[in-house]
């Protein structure tokens, strides 16, 4: 695999494609989840081992998998995950289990899941399925995580659990809360992001047009 | 020679936005007084912290739109302080300054500003405000509950509820207070500008005189209210009053649901709308046993698009429904 692929599948995953601020997908686990930041990371891991899995797996069965019986093989092969996933998580760590509750079960119809497969491993090799797995997958624990840093600190007083202060905003732990956070960031996001596109398109157009302002000239020569 | 060539409509009075909200103020002006003379020194703090908040924010929000101090001066047409106004004046004086503050910002930068400014929100600031601030700071909205320092403060009303709760849910032989205490505030728990119902009739009585508002609007939803609690309580006439004289029913009707841009545009929409509001808060507060009127009035914000398509208004010139029937009518007797 050559540096420019492998650029282009990890800046689409945690940029350009963001599941979460670029996409808005797999919202319901975003806006119901991201109370803590804890659970954010949580949430946002299980979807990333889920994902690197079942896309290694499609991947790899991409071309026995029939094309008008797909949808439910990979349904199939994400539940095998999942329920994976849900045993270990139940055994091992109970206290993310019990407060990721239905959103843990039900990432077997997470959109983003469904989403790469169809899009991306039912298409591609198996090293690349596995690094878009891992890329989106992060993608998506990053803006949980943010979000749920924010509206923990907000909504709570506390930074992963730990008691910072005792000013509660309790709107912020509510569901409206959770809308009105969710649009700030896809709003910061997006502007940030558009900056440096704009930067981005304007570096290219003056170099391939040759007409680099006085100032940088000044430093070249 | 002078020549202005403007577009139509040439408005020939004087009725500036700056002017119409002028005039608001000065209707809630008796309401503010009532309520520091009720509520004390707490009271004038409260309402100075929201309203100086409420300013604040829209100054650095153009400030971030990149314009200049002195068009922001220039342009300043008073609503945000009349959402600071009313937003504190809905508020218990014995809130932390925080509150104020937050619900403040929270009114004028998400609700007002983020959809475009003055005239664009889709929701009313003010109520949006006070809603922000019962979910965000429940423990502190719901717990305190200011004595009002005038007239015989009952002991039968229990420690931190309104009137207006203990007569929910322990029926109007309850309340303790005369019809005439409720009216006046004197005795009363309650927000700062919702006691003394007097300040509020005479900021009514005001707005309608000067045309502000069309007199029979706050009418029409606090009658809908009561006759609707009435009814509700078994056809009982003794809720009648307190229905609209306990809670923050009037201050809502008066100032809050007739809002220009959060209420239909027709005069036949208005009436069904605010018919609408005055039943549905007397049915949830029959339903939930607290006060509901800001969720009512932000419930009902929401469905204007929808009132605004039912009931077009008819545009100056253009043939009313009468005459467009009759139109029909020859049309069809001409086949």
């Amino acid at each position: 695999m050559n540096t420019q692929k492998f650029r282009k599948i990890a800046s689409d995953g945690l940029l350009t494609n963001n599941p979460t601020f670029r996409l808005v997908l797999g919202t319901c686990p975003t806006l119901a989840l991201t109370t803590s930041a804890f659970n954010g990371v949580g949430m946002g891991l299980a979807v990333t081992f889920i994902l690197i899995c079942s896309n290694v797996l499609i991947s790899l069965l991409r071309k026995v998998i029939p094309n008008s019986v797909r949808i439910p093989a990979f349904v199939l092969i994400i539940a095998t995950f999942v329920t994976i996933v849900r045993m270990v998580m139940e055994k091992f760590i109970p206290d993310l289990y019990s407060s990721l509750g239905v959103f843990l079960p039900l990432i077997v119809v997470n959109c983003i899941i469904l989403g790469r497969a169809e899009s991306f491993a039912s298409k591609n090799d198996v090293l690349s399925s596995a690094l878009d797995g891992l890329f989106t997958g992060l993608g998506f624990t990053v803006a949980l995580t943010l979000m749920g840093t924010v509206r923990e600190i907000l909504g709570s007083g506390s930074f992963f659990g730990l008691a910072l202060w005792d000013f509660k905003i309790a709107f912020f732990t509510s569901q409206a809360g959770a809308f009105f956070v969710y649009g700030i960031f896809i709003a910061l996001f997006n502007a940030v992001y558009s900056y440096f596109e704009r930067k981005q398109h304007r570096k290219t157009f003056l170099a391939e047009f040759d007409v680099l302002p006085a100032s940088e000239k000044v430093k070249e020569g | 020679m002078n020549v202005i060539i403007s577009d139509t409509p040439h408005v020939r009075k004087r009725r500036t936005t700056k002017n119409i909200m002028l005039d608001v103020i000065i209707a809630l002006i008796p309401a503010v007084i009532a309520g520091i003379v009720f509520f004390g020194y707490k009271a004038a703090v409260v309402l100075i912290i929201s309203v100086a908040s409420s300013v604040a924010t829209e100054f650095v929000y153009s400030l971030c739109l990149k314009k200049k101090p002195a068009d922001f001066v220039r342009n300043f047409d008073f609503t945000s302080v009349i959402t600071g106004l009313l937003l504190g004046l809905s508020l218990s004086s014995t809130v932390p300054w925080y509150v104020p503050l937050l619900s403040a910002v929270f009114a004028v930068a998400v609700v007002k500003m983020l959809f475009g400014g003055t005239g664009k929100n889709i929701v009313n600031p003010a109520v949006c405000g006070r809603v922000f601030a019962f979910i965000a700071f429940q423990a502190v909205m719901i717990s305190g509950w200011a004595d009002a320092v005038f007239g015989p403060v009952e002991g039968s009303i229990k420690a931190g509820a309104t009137v207006l709760t203990s007569v929910l849910s322990e029926g109007v032989s309850a309340m303790g207070l005369t019809n005439l205490d409720l009216f006046l505030g004197t005795g009363l728990q309650g927000c700062i500008g919702e006691t003394c119902k007097l300040a509020l009739l005479i900021g009514w009585i005001y707005l309608g005189i000067r045309k502000v508002i069309r007199w029979e609007y706050p009418l029409i939803i606090l009658l809908c209210t009561a006759f609707t609690t009435v009814f509700l309580n078994k056809a009982d006439f003794a809720y009648f009053l307190p229905s609209i004289l306990s809670g923050g029913i009037f201050l809502g009707a008066v100032f809050m649901a007739t809002d220009y841009v959060t209420s239909p545009s027709s005069r036949v929409a208005k009436y069904v709308y605010y018919a609408c509001l005055g039943i549905l808060v007397a049915v949830l507060r029959h339903a939930t046993k607290i006060e509901v009127v800001s969720f009512v009035i932000l419930l009902m914000n929401l469905t204007v698009p929808i009132f605004n398509r039912i009931f077009r208004p008819v545009i100056f010139g253009a043939p009313s429904i009468k005459e467009k029937l009759k139109a029909r009518a020859a049309k069809k007797e001409a086949k």
